[in-house]
């Protein structure tokens, strides 16, 4: 079941909605997000960043379950964080703190694993690559930068490199607002979007702008259209500008070079943006609190959700766990509850006392299916061969030639003894017959 | 049976009772006289097989049964059974064994009714062949093996779960018994093989003899003086020994205790060829300071376990020591049902100590080894390097993307290893090493493992051997029977090649120190390579990108020169010798694709003769390098035409598609029926959905100047003019009318597609209208489609002439290239179409332009004798 999941800026919880019907689902409680600070961990729990106050020192992490309405655990990061970002199995979580900060939490133990000093102003938002190897991260201070995690793991070649980055793209003036990575590995093109009215789409492999494409109002959110056609940029002026990435576009348009249309409904500025590739919906949240759906094909409405009450400024679309989505039996909910419930927070420092953890790690083990089969009939030709081969002709063959060996040995032996016989016969004869006539002569 | 149930074929159901009846005849020993091992035994196999191909015992059948067959076939299985337990119950152990293995094949065969009924009575027979009374081994063995056989059957019924559980758990103590004072390897074998699927299947009936089963096996290994297989069997055991319990401490422990015991057995091989820190740190990774030591293994301290302690000084513990890394092995890698704390970090070091012995006495210590011994590990290293390798294998693994912390880690070892390791079957893990990282870890690995990869891979493809000497003498090619003139031409090339070889052998010496690098390190090195390609081509690659190519075109086109390995497998060959030169060519072709496909900044500079390549391979019908090959010219394709298509249709709203579809066709239908038929279904669903695409072409040709083939797109374009204006010149003869029509379509068009049909119409225009000579009418409806009327005009020739085929539906630069240059009349490919397309219409409009009709055979024979 895929779901649309939106959080505001202002506390009415997390919107969540079937996709398909339209149905609400579950309300998750106290949620006051910024703009990118929504995640869905490995579609195993909901993660939010909390930010109350935006002058405030601190603000905290909340994960909900996505059976219960109330967060159920509470992190207190070391500084407030605003974008959240996990990778696709859900096992890391990065952090973008206010101080320019990247922080980089292990889901399972909770652990700090790293934390890097990436940019010189707040951190806006942060994106990981499609096969999780980088992340992409944009500042408030217009620089987009793309880390490779095994990079941020390798203290000796850290000492040796001079810088921890790939690449770092300055060419934005004023704040990143939103950043996409298309699809193709290390051949990707990032979008990203910033306060200076442009969206730039860099490349990956070259580590260089490609096209700079200038909007009529700052632009807030973009997406890509997974066959990297066009991208979707949601604006200040409400509309949802399309501009063109593979597309051809011609040089004069109402808009601007590359800029090949628009969607609008009279909205109030687009804050956010998703694209749902199950039937090719762009789903766009808005400050007047809506979400709206929309068919890119016909770029009619055809579905709206409605918020409570304030912004809108995340929207996700998550495929909940099939064991969700179906009526679940109580069994199955407990123990899903029981496993959330032992997620552990997020640890506030690196902490490197505690040694044994650092040298072990908790996994889940492939679920690999490996089952005995049935041996009986192999065992039997196993066995028979067994048999054979001290019965076997070959061997036999052999034996028999030995014995006819011995055989014939023992003949010629028995030829030798008859043959000493013979001769000692003869001789005691010939002795009896010649003695015979001696004796003869003697009593002659 | 009556006469009248004559059998149908063999399929009939009426068959099987008669025929079991017949089986329990001729091959089963009757109960009074003795068994004649030769003549009945030995039938057993054909017994089995005909049991299994006719389902004999199944008792149920698809067809629809009379209730009289049933009876039948129910009364024929009774007899059976019966017969299996009287030979069950002799006395003669022969005559039991038959009836053993019948009743494991029974266990499997039978239908769930009967097993139902009948498995607790067969498992009690079974059971008391494996307790002491019994003393034939082969019984014992036979007896193991049905009732794991029982127990895997069993496990498919969830409903009795709760009365397999008990009778399973009635199972250990015979079972432990078997172990613990059977004297026959073969018999722990059998009761390993029990063992395992009493673990796998019914856990929870071994979890209070959890730490008995663990001390029998323990004791057997930890003595590491039986074969290989059997360690194995009960390794296994006792790496999944822990599932019985299912909870997360109890599989932490398991890996302490035999991470401790490989440490343990290391720490007195390695006495004098390491440092005494070394292993200190081992251990104290493994046992936190302050925390107690696990019991050892088995509740044996595991020196004193076997007979290692008395024969230290002749032989090492290496079985010990590989079964247990084995253990760890398979822990890491089978399922678990709940998520575990694995020590990662002490069996990294493990790994790390094991491949950094290499048998050097290390300088700073006082040579107390003899040479004998030093001898002796030496002559051990290899397999523990290779299950040291196997063991890090298993990590990755098993820790998936959470390894990232400690990826930096495992590739300086790697990367360490690699430069020492000269050994083929080593260096082949290795590689596999570097793929698994390569996939699991991305792009973001990739640019920093690419280094070491390529010079690894330079060294051992470019070393002599493998290819050349090894395989010669097993080589299929020249040796073995094949189409004569192939043949000898296989011989004279080989034995050129050979005086190649005279010339290139002072070369070896220098090359580098594993001078003859066998042919499988050389396709581990290959697929490494098309690994690298495909993960990490686009990043950074400008450093190494080129020569990789080069190499990988070079071997690609070395391994195919002489013709195509032998995949068959030739009786004569051990299996992999046969197959190992096909496999070569297969990963050299693999690579190769990889580097034609992988992102780069310039056209592949070897792309002619990779499609060479691909195009022999591809006639080598059967093989599966004919399907690489095939597939690898169907990916291609893309890279020859590129195109970035839009997700969904985004044009069709606006209906420019429609206006072909709707407009063009059924006016043009009427007219040329005979093409459209031919092309219709074809070409319209790709107009639709391609029409971006399309786009594209017509853009192509305001460029170009020409007219879209896509096969010519820049080669055609110079000899183009001279022909455009002959049919330029025909078109002029056309009546007045029709060109003005022609105009006003246009302007038609415009309005439709504002931006790209300006150009192209008239140029289509001409073809068509040259085409419109014989049939007037269809000028007007058909210029908007005047690029497809061309096109299904190519389709349509296509499939009327024959000879036309090889040239227009290739992909051959070449040829186009050489008839360009040959013949002053060359058309471009649309033309022709349009010629022969009038060629067939009407025979009058042949004299109209018979220089355009007189180039087609020209070409085509120039094509041909290419």
């Amino acid at each position: 079941m895929n779901v649309v999941i939106a959080s505001s800026s202002i506390d009415g919880g997390i919107g969540c909605w079937d996709l398909q019907t339209g149905a609400e689902q579950l309300r998750y409680k106290t949620c006051v997000s910024p703009p990118h600070g929504l995640a869905s961990i490995g579609c195993r729990f909901l993660a939010c960043s909390q930010l109350r106050d935006p002058s405030a020192t601190s603000g905290h992490v909340l994960y909900w379950s996505w059976s219960k309405p109330q967060a159920l655990v509470k992190s207190f990061p070391a500084e407030p964080i605003k974008p959240l970002a996990a990778n696709t199995e859900g096992s890391y979580i990065v952090g973008g703190g206010s101080s320019g900060d990247i922080y980089f939490w292990e889901v399972a133990t909770g652990r700090l694993l790293k934390k890097w000093h990436a940019h010189y102003r707040a951190v806006t938002c942060l994106v990981f690559s499609e096969d999780d190897s980088l992340l992409i991260s944009g500042s408030e201070d217009g620089c987009v930068r793309v880390w490779s995690l095994f990079m941020i793991f390798d203290d000796v070649r850290q000492q040796q490199a001079s810088h921890l980055y790939e690449y770092s793209f300055t060419e934005h003036t004023l704040r990143v607002t939103d950043i996409v990575m298309g699809y193709g590995g290390g051949n990707a093109v990032i979008v990203s979007a910033s306060e200076d009215r442009t969206c730039k789409v860099w490349s990956l492999s070259r580590g260089r702008l490609l096209r700079n494409v200038l909007f009529p109002s700052i632009i807030d959110a973009i997406t890509i259209d997974p066959g990297e056609h066009v991208f979707y940029a949601g604006s200040r002026d409400g509309k949802i500008y399309i501009a063109a990435l593979n597309a051809e576009s011609s040089p004069t348009n109402n808009y601007g070079l590359h800029i090949i249309g628009s969607l609008t409904d009279q909205s109030k500025p687009v804050t956010c943006l998703a694209y749902s590739a199950e039937g090719n919906l762009l789903l766009s949240g808005s400050e007047d609190g809506m979400i709206r759906v929309w068919d890119v094909k016909t770029k009619n409405i055809i579905r709206m959700f409605r918020r409570s009450k304030g912004p809108v400024n995340n929207i996700l679309i998550v495929k909940l766990p099939y064991s969700l989505s179906r009526a679940e039996s109580k069994v199955q909910a407990s123990s899903r509850r029981h496993e959330i419930s032992l997620q552990p927070p997020l640890e506030k420092y690196a902490n490197s006392s505690d040694e044994d953890l650092d040298n072990k790690a908790i996994i889940t083990l492939p679920d690999m299916i490996d089952l005995p089969s049935y041996l009986s009939s192999q065992l039997i030709n196993d066995h028979i061969k067994q048999l054979q081969q001290q019965g076997s002709s070959a061997a036999a063959e052999m034996e028999v030639k030995r014995l006819k060996h011995d055989g014939q040995r023992s003949m010629e032996m028995f030829q030798q003894l008859k043959k000493v016989y013979d001769n000692l016969q003869e001789f005691c004869v010939n002795e009896l017959l010649n003695g015979q006539p001696m004796e003869g002569s003697k009593g002659n | 049976m009556s006469k009248l149930d004559q059998l149908e074929n063999m399929y009939d159901v009426g068959l099987k009772p008669p025929m079991l009846r017949n089986l329990i005849r001729h091959y089963l020993p009757s109960g009074d006289h003795p068994l004649n091992l030769n003549a009945s035994c030995f039938e057993l196999p054909k017994l089995v097989s005909i049991l299994k191909t006719h389902r004999l015992l199944s008792e149920s059948d698809s067809h629809s049964v009379v209730p009289k067959l049933i009876n039948a076939w129910k009364s024929a299985v009774d007899d059976w059974l019966s017969c299996l337990l009287s030979l069950l119950s002799s006395d003669m152990s022969d005559k039991c064994w038959v009836g053993i293995c019948l009743l494991g094949v029974t266990c499997q065969e039978c239908s769930n009714q009967r097993f139902l009924t009948s498995y607790s009575v067969w498992l009690d027979k079974l059971l008391s062949h494996i307790q002491p009374p019994s003393d034939s081994q082969l019984v014992k063995i036979a007896s193991c093996t049905a009732l794991s056989d029982l127990l895997t059957r069993l496990a498919r019924f969830p409903e009795v779960k709760k009365d397999a559980n008990s009778l399973a758990g009635k199972l250990i103590q015979p079972v432990l018994k078997l172990l613990n004072e059977d004297k026959v390897e073969a018999v722990w074998e059998g009761a390993a093989s029990l063992l395992y699927a009493l673990i796998t299947l019914f856990p929870a009936s071994i979890h209070h003899s959890y730490d008995k089963v663990e001390a029998a096996i323990a004791s057997k290994i930890l003595s590491g003086k039986y074969s290989d297989i059997t360690l194995k069997k009960l390794g296994y055991c006792l790496a999944l020994l822990p599932k019985s319990k299912g909870d997360k401490d109890c599989w932490s422990l398991m890996m302490q205790k035999i991470l401790i015991s490989i440490n343990d057995h290391l720490n007195e091989a390695f006495q004098g060829l390491e440092e005494e820190a070394k292993s200190n740190e081992a251990r104290r990774l493994l046992v936190t300071p302050g925390k107690d030591m696990p019991s050892p293994l088995g509740g044996h301290t595991s020196l004193e376990g076997g007979s290692f302690n008395g024969t230290s000084s002749e032989r090492l513990p290496t079985a010990t020591i590989s079964t247990l890394i084995f253990c760890c092995c398979k822990m890491l890698t089978s399922s678990y049902p709940v998520q575990v704390t694995a020590p990662v970090r002490s069996i990294l070091a493990l790994v790390e100590r094991l491949l950094r012995v290499d048998g050097s006495l290390p300088h700073t210590m006082l040579p107390f080894m003899t040479s004998v011994q030093q001898e002796l590990i030496c002559s051990e290293l290899p397999v523990l390097h290779a299950y040291s390798l196997e063991l890090l294998i298993a990590i990755i693994k098993g820790m998936r993307r959470q390894l990232l912390p400690h990826s930096a880690y495992i590739v300086r070892v790697i990367t360490r290893y690699f430069k020492r390791c000269a050994l083929p079957e080593l260096r082949i893990k290795l590689y596999s090493i570097v793929r698994m990282l390569l996939l699991s870890m991305g792009v973001g690995m990739a640019i920093y493992l690419a280094p070491d990869v390529i010079d690894n891979a330079f060294s051992d493809l470019n070393s002599l051997g493998g290819e050349d000497f090894e395989i010669s003498p097993a080589n299929t090619g020249p040796a073995l029977p094949q189409p004569s003139n192939r043949k000898r031409k296989h011989g004279i090339k080989t034995g050129s090649q050979e005086e190649n070889q005279v010339g290139a052998l002072p070369k070896v010496g220098e090359s580098n120190t594993h001078q003859m690098t066998p042919i499988t390190v050389k396709i581990a090195a290959l697929d490494s390579l098309e690994l690298l390609l495909t993960v990490g081509a686009a990043s950074k690659s400008d450093s190494w990108r080129s020569s990789i190519d080069s190499l990988v075109i070079r071997t690609a086109i070395n391994s195919c020169k002489r013709g195509w390995g032998n995949v068959e497998n030739n009786v004569f060959l051990p299996h992999e010798s046969a197959s190992a030169w096909a496999d070569f060519q297969l990963s050299s072709l693999r690579a190769l694709l990889a580097s034609f496909l992988a992102p780069a900044r310039v056209r592949p500079p070897h792309l002619s003769q990779g499609l060479e390549l691909f195009r022999r391979g591809k006639q080598e019908a059967g093989t599966k390098l004919a399907q690489f090959c095939g597939y690898a010219l169907f990916a291609l394709e893309v890279l020859i035409h590129p195109r970035a298509l839009p997700l969904d249709d985004f044009y069709s709203a606006d209906g420019v598609s429609n206006v072909f579809s709707e407009n063009t066709y059924p006016d043009s239908q009427k007219q040329n029926t005979l093409f459209f038929s031919a092309a219709q279904t074809t070409e319209q669903g790709a107009i639709k959905s391609h029409d971006d695409l399309y786009n594209k072409w017509l853009q192509n040709e305001v460029e170009n100047e020409n007219i879209a083939d896509e096969n010519t797109k820049d080669k055609t374009s110079r000899p183009n003019d001279s022909s455009l204006a002959n049919v330029l010149e025909v078109s002029e003869q056309e009546p007045a009318a029709a060109d003005a029509e022609v105009h006003m379509r246009n302007e038609d068009e415009i309005v439709v597609q504002p931006r790209r049909i300006e150009e192209p119409i008239p140029k289509s225009q001409e073809i068509v209208s040259a085409i419109a000579v014989t049939s007037p009418p269809a000028v007007g409806t058909n210029l908007e489609g005047g690029e497809i009327e061309s096109k299904e005009a190519l389709s349509a020739c296509d499939r009327l002439n024959d000879t036309d085929h090889d040239m227009l539906s290739g992909v051959d630069k070449v040829d186009f290239d050489t008839v360009g240059g040959k013949t002053s009349s060359t058309l471009p490919n649309a033309e022709k179409g349009s010629s022969s397309m009038a060629h067939l219409e009407s025979e009058s409009s042949m004299d109209s332009f018979p220089d355009i009709v007189d180039a087609d055979p020209d070409t085509d024979t120039d094509a041909e004798s290419i």
